[in-house]
């Protein structure tokens, strides 16, 4: 059976040459397309950004241009309150990042250390509710929010964007601390050290890939998050999307130009941030592939 | 004994469960009351039942976007889950640079939807766009997206794809990294083609993780806001609405907050319903996976 298939082998050896580089070609051309479709439409806000005026419309499109920083400036002197939102999308990714990382690594260590009916059933329940779509709490949370006054505050999106990640975190959290072996947490508490204690002196430092996991997710969500902030900002609190997306709808036509530069500002440095962690961000997509 | 190690633990519960009960829970329960009760804002609602669910399932508006909804679903996420698969099969069949190329297909996943918006918008504008002047240069048929409809339900596809792809193929790549690379082998002595091996051994091992991808997304391009309110608002005349902008529309432009609740409800129930399928395949492979 087995030298039968071998000499069948030997035998197709010139059309097997002809099929793999048929094949290397056939790779070649995909490769090539994934790189235009993933890269292309970043690339070209963020070159156009830099081209003069008339050259982002010029047919065929102008690859060769004298760069120029003319729309990035107009951006500086006419939306003013583009940076101001840039600061404002800062502090709310910062606070929703502090809030999502410390209440579920402290969730999923108590996920990971005990284990039982209602544990479970209760992480299971962490998972569902996180499913319900954002939109459907704008609605009652809308007049909670007014009454309170909390409405067009940083903290108010801080709150939700953070809360709308610690199931993903808790799951997380506790998948990365399940591998750290629980003679570690004994040992530390026969020495004498408080559940808080072993927490942030042994567990955290051990868990690290599994925050900064959770913190890509966070991050990102937080930086590009548009609903909400669509709905719960007017002025204080405003951030970039929001504004971007004012820019776009603006009533003068949209200045292509201003467009281009303000939206490569709000995303190369989540861009950056994403090239760099992108081992965290697969783990954290994958980490989630293990037992439930 | 039992009680005091529970209230020990409640301080570190506690964050997670006040977060998700304050912001969801309660919320969304509190929606179900409203859908019950014709309001509006600043005004005393009154109890009606049904009456709400009755009149948004009546609504030919209702069903427009929700015909608009599922085609979304229905076609973008397979067309998404199909190109996430021919992906990772053309990464595991061994690339160069493929440190490199990752990083470059989890790019759009930095992308937010309103500068996802600016780009596609521009790249596809009618009078402007590299991609409409390519497309007439070949004499292909180009997007009249700010006209037509069709066009620009195709237009926020293509976006919401791109913007998702990454997710899809980390899923699927990474159940095809953990298939060991001796089944192949042990196909390949047998006699199996390529196309063989990929039916018999590739497809049956990844079906787990394409499954948890696909309901994933299913429940989140029905969630669909952003792409859709940022390129057309819904319009023209409400036809590019999806179940996201009508329940948007319901309560914030025409502060019908009963039938908005009633909306709200019909999505937490498809939504809940699609996650009920997720946590049996949960329980049934030991898979679980999140967003």
């Amino acid at each position: 059976m087995r030298t039968d298939s071998l000499r069948t082998v030997s035998w197709r050896t010139d059309s097997w040459r002809t099929e793999r580089w048929l094949i290397g070609l056939g790779k070649a051309a995909a490769v090539a397309a994934i790189l235009l479709w993933s890269l292309f439409p970043i690339l070209f806000i963020a070159v156009s950004s830099l081209k003069p005026g008339q050259d982002i419309f010029a047919v065929p499109p102008k690859w060769i241009f004298t760069p120029t920083l003319k729309h990035y400036a107009e951006l500086w002197r006419s939306w003013g309150v583009f940076f101001d939102a840039l600061l404002n999308s800062l502090l709310i990714t910062v606070g929703a990042t502090l809030l999502a990382i410390v209440a579920s690594t402290c969730a999923g260590y108590v996920y990971s250390r005990h284990s039982g009916r209602w544990f479970g059933a209760s992480i299971a329940g962490l998972i569902i509710v996180r499913l319900i779509p954002p939109i459907v709490v704008t609605l009652p949370l809308f007049p909670i929010v007014n009454t309170l006054g909390l409405n067009d505050t940083h903290l108010v999106l801080i709150l939700l964007y953070a809360t709308f990640f610690v199931s993903l975190g808790t799951v997380l959290m506790r998948t990365f601390m399940d591998q750290i072996p629980r003679e570690l947490d004994e040992a530390a508490s026969i020495d004498g050290a408080s559940r808080l204690t072993i927490l942030r002196k042994v567990i955290v430092p051990l868990a690290m890939p599994g925050v900064l996991a959770v913190a890509v997710f966070v991050i990102v969500f937080s930086w590009n998050e548009f609903l909400f902030a669509f709905v719960f900002t007017a002025t204080r609190a405003k951030t970039a999307p929001l504004v971007i997306s004012e820019m776009i709808g603006s009533i003068d036509g949209v200045d292509w130009g201003i467009l281009f530069a303000a939206s490569t500002v709000q995303l190369v440095p989540v861009l950056l941030f994403v090239v760099f962690m992108n081992r965290y961000l697969v783990a954290g997509l994958t980490a989630g592939s293990t037992k439930g | 004994m039992q009680l005091r190690t529970t209230a020990r633990l409640l301080p570190l519960l506690a964050p997670v469960h006040l977060l998700i009960l304050s912001v969801i829970v309660l919320p969304s329960l509190y929606v179900v009351w409203l859908s019950l009760n014709m309001s509006s804002f600043g005004q005393a609602p009154s109890f009606v039942g049904l009456q709400n669910y009755v009149r948004v399932l009546a609504d030919p508006a209702f069903h427009h976007a929700l015909l608009n909804t599922v085609v979304l679903v229905v076609v973008a996420v397979h067309l998404e889950l199909a190109i996430g698969l021919g992906m990772a099969l053309l990464f595991a069949s061994g690339l160069p640079f493929r440190r490199f190329l990752l990083v470059a297909v989890l790019a759009p996943y930095a992308v937010s939807e309103v500068t996802a918006v600016v780009m596609w918008r521009f790249l596809f504008d009618p009078d402007a766009g590299p991609i409409t002047l390519a497309l007439r240069a070949l004499n292909l048929p180009t997007l009249d997206w700010s006209f037509e409809p069709s066009h620009a339900m195709t237009l926020i596809g293509l976006l919401t794809i791109w913007l998702h792809l990454p997710f899809t193929f980390v899923i699927v790549y990474a159940a095809r990294l953990a298939i060991p690379a001796e089944l192949y082998e042990a196909a390949r002595i047998d006699g199996a083609t390529r196309w063989q091996a990929f039916r018999r051994v590739t497809l049956p091992l990844l079906a787990p993780a394409m499954l948890i991808a696909l309901l994933f997304r299913y429940i989140f391009a029905f969630r669909l806001f952003s792409e859709a309110w940022l390129l057309t608002k819904g319009g023209p005349a409400r036809s590019t609405e999806v179940v996201a902008i009508y329940l948007y529309q319901e309560a914030f432009s025409f502060n019908a907050f009963g039938p908005a609740a009633a909306t709200a409800w019909i999505m937490v129930v498809i939504s809940l319903v699609l996650a009920g399928a997720y946590v049996v395949l949960l329980r049934r492979g030991g898979l679980t996976h999140a967003h």
